[in-house]
């Protein structure tokens, strides 16, 4: 590309504007988090505190936000767990199974990722009141899997679509089970599928707000975001402290996406681009 | 080979089962709730008729939340799709630190609804916020601005959040489409003398026409279901200025436990949600056979 260096220039100074309007919440999240709380708030806001401190992160890291946090963790990765390992079987027979009427199977699946949450919401609540699950764990699972199980299938299924027939052909020939073809073959050659699609449940799960908020009663079940949501009136303004707490429940998901960003993006705009 | 297509079934069956009881069944059981009625007083389920779509039609807030998840879903949409657009074409320019500068514009979109939402309330503070702040320093503003509680502001403000939250998403569709858009066919168009503009009109977009479709009716659906944002910012107020359906229907369902209510607020929004993507597609059906007739 024969840029000017005056277009080269422009486009540099967009790229900085873009970077400002994207980094500056974050910048006032970090600074507020690290101002001591007698400093005072000042019109015009001071962008970075005179004398930071870690001080709210240590106040804020109280009893009930590790519990919080706990529950989190807990939901998190067992449906992180849950929904990978069924979203695999499930595309590994769309993609091999050669099924009767698979096509409307699947045109199901796509049609189940469009279901607006707060719709069915009610009717979810009142199953899992019969079923005496409410507040616990496994109301929050459940739902989690079935909800982010669609876009799973539907990411890994792409991911299988593309691996080459060859090897598991062979193996077949070879006299290998579907089942040995399966755990020896489809599993390892999955792996970059298998990693964004469980990074993509995860930043799901790890932020879902209406099923927690409906589902859980007590503080003792609460998960992070329904947690923050409730420090918000316990606190008052102290912005310092929900500032801490808000950079503590962010980092998890950030480090991870930091660490398997190339995976995840190529999973994200593989079935959005390819079609 | 049929042992093996019983294995298959097998397989699949955890996942068709979970989706048929937890996503379909309910699709089903909302429609059944919005004919039946239930209170807090009395639980139990009776049949209703039509009486509690009468009800929600009659209801002075209806109007206003329908009309309000269209201003909220099509603002979010524009302004989402335009930014995205034009930050996967500035990221998909020769120039330095391109990578790292991806990884920051993606930061929003794995930020947790809520930490947004919290981050931008406190964003939006009338003392305190910084919003008030730089627009105080720059000149733009003689007096605080209560964002989220001026009923004139409120959805203006709450758009401007999710669109900050929502455009990366936006913007790496459009990036990875921009990157597959064939080099020789811009290069062509450059040796026969088309400017950046034209070839941005004549070849990119016409190469990128389908992922912009899809990702125009994916954060369609996204944002007309979209609850974290504007429950933490404003829980649909002040007074119903930025209520949307699933913020009204949790509202109805979890606040006054108006069962039947919520599950008749939650059909109409799926109505309109699905007269929103149709509408799209007729809109978007005719430009393509005007261009083919063209």
């Amino acid at each position: 590309m024969n840029q000017t260096r005056a277009t080269r220039l422009g486009l540099m100074l967009l790229q900085l504007l873009l970077a400002t309007v994207v980094l500056l919440p974050f910048f006032w999240m970090i600074s507020v988090s690290l101002k001591p709380p007698t400093e005072p708030f000042a019109i015009p806001a001071r962008l970075w505190p005179d004398d930071p401190t870690i001080g709210n992160y240590i106040t804020a890291f109280r009893p009930e936000f590790r519990t919080y946090f706990l529950n989190s963790l807990v939901v998190s990765l067992s449906t992180v767990a849950i929904t990978v390992s069924l979203g695999l079987f499930a595309a590994y027979s769309f993609t091999r199974g050669q099924l009767a009427a698979i096509s409307a199977l699947i045109g199901l699946v796509v049609l189940a990722q469009m279901f607006p949450h707060s719709a069915i919401i009610i009717p979810i609540y009142k199953m899992m009141r019969g079923a005496n699950l409410l507040n616990t764990y496994w109301s929050l699972i459940l739902a989690y899997v079935s909800v982010t199980l669609p876009v799973a299938i539907w990411m890994l299924r792409g991911f299988l679509l593309k691996l080459p027939a060859a090897l598991e052909e062979s193996a077949a020939v070879d006299g290998a089970t579907p089942m040995r073809v399966f755990w020896d073959i489809v599993v390892p050659l999955s792996r970059p599928g298998l990693i964004a699609t469980s990074v993509y449940v995860l930043i799901v799960t790890w932020q879902e707000f209406l099923f927690a908020l409906s589902f859980t009663s007590t503080k003792e079940m609460r998960t992070l975001p329904v947690g923050l949501n409730d420090f918000i009136g316990q606190y008052g303004i102290r912005y310092g402290e929900l500032m801490a707490s808000s950079v503590m429940v962010s980092l998890p998901v950030m480090a991870v996406f930091f660490f398997l960003q190339r995976y995840f993006v190529a999973g994200i705009t593989a079935g959005a681009v390819k079609g | 080979m049929r042992q093996d297509r019983r294995l298959y079934w097998l397989l699949l069956a955890p996942a068709l089962l979970l989706m048929a009881v937890m996503l379909y069944y309910p699709m089903v059981g909302t429609v059944y709730e919005s004919f039946h009625e239930t209170s807090f007083l009395n639980p139990d389920p009776k049949f209703a008729g039509l009486a509690l779509y009468r009800r929600v039609l009659a209801d002075g807030t209806f109007a206003e939340v329908l009309v309000n998840s269209i201003v909220w879903t099509l603002g979010v949409v524009l302004l989402q799709n335009v930014f995205g657009f034009l930050a996967a074409l500035l990221l998909n320019q020769n120039l330095p630190m391109q990578g790292a500068l991806r990884a920051i514009v993606l930061l929003p979109f794995i930020l947790p609804g809520v930490v947004a939402a919290i981050l931008w309330r406190f964003m939006y503070d009338p003392q305190l916020g910084l919003v008030n702040s730089l627009l105080l320093s720059a000149g733009l503003i003689e007096n605080s601005v209560a964002w989220l509680a001026d009923s004139r502001m409120a959805m203006a403000s709450v758009i401007v959040a999710a669109v900050w939250k929502g455009f990366p998403f936006s913007m790496l569709i459009y990036l990875a489409a921009l990157q597959n858009v064939d080099r020789s066919q811009i290069e062509a168009a450059m040796l026969d003398g088309a400017g950046p503009v034209r070839r941005l009109l004549d070849v990119t977009l016409p190469a990128i026409r389908d992922v912009i479709v899809v990702n125009i009716v994916l954060t369609l659906i996204l944002t007309f279901n979209y609850f974290d944002i504007i429950w933490v910012l404003t829980k649909g107020g002040p007074q119903s200025a930025t209520h949307i359906f699933p913020t009204k229907i949790f509202e109805t369902g979890f606040g006054q436990f108006r069962f039947g209510e919520a599950a008749t607020y939650g059909v109409f929004s799926i109505l309109v949600l699905s007269v929103l993507v149709a509408l799209y597609a007729i809109v978007q059906g005719g430009a393509s056979r005007r261009r083919a007739a063209a």
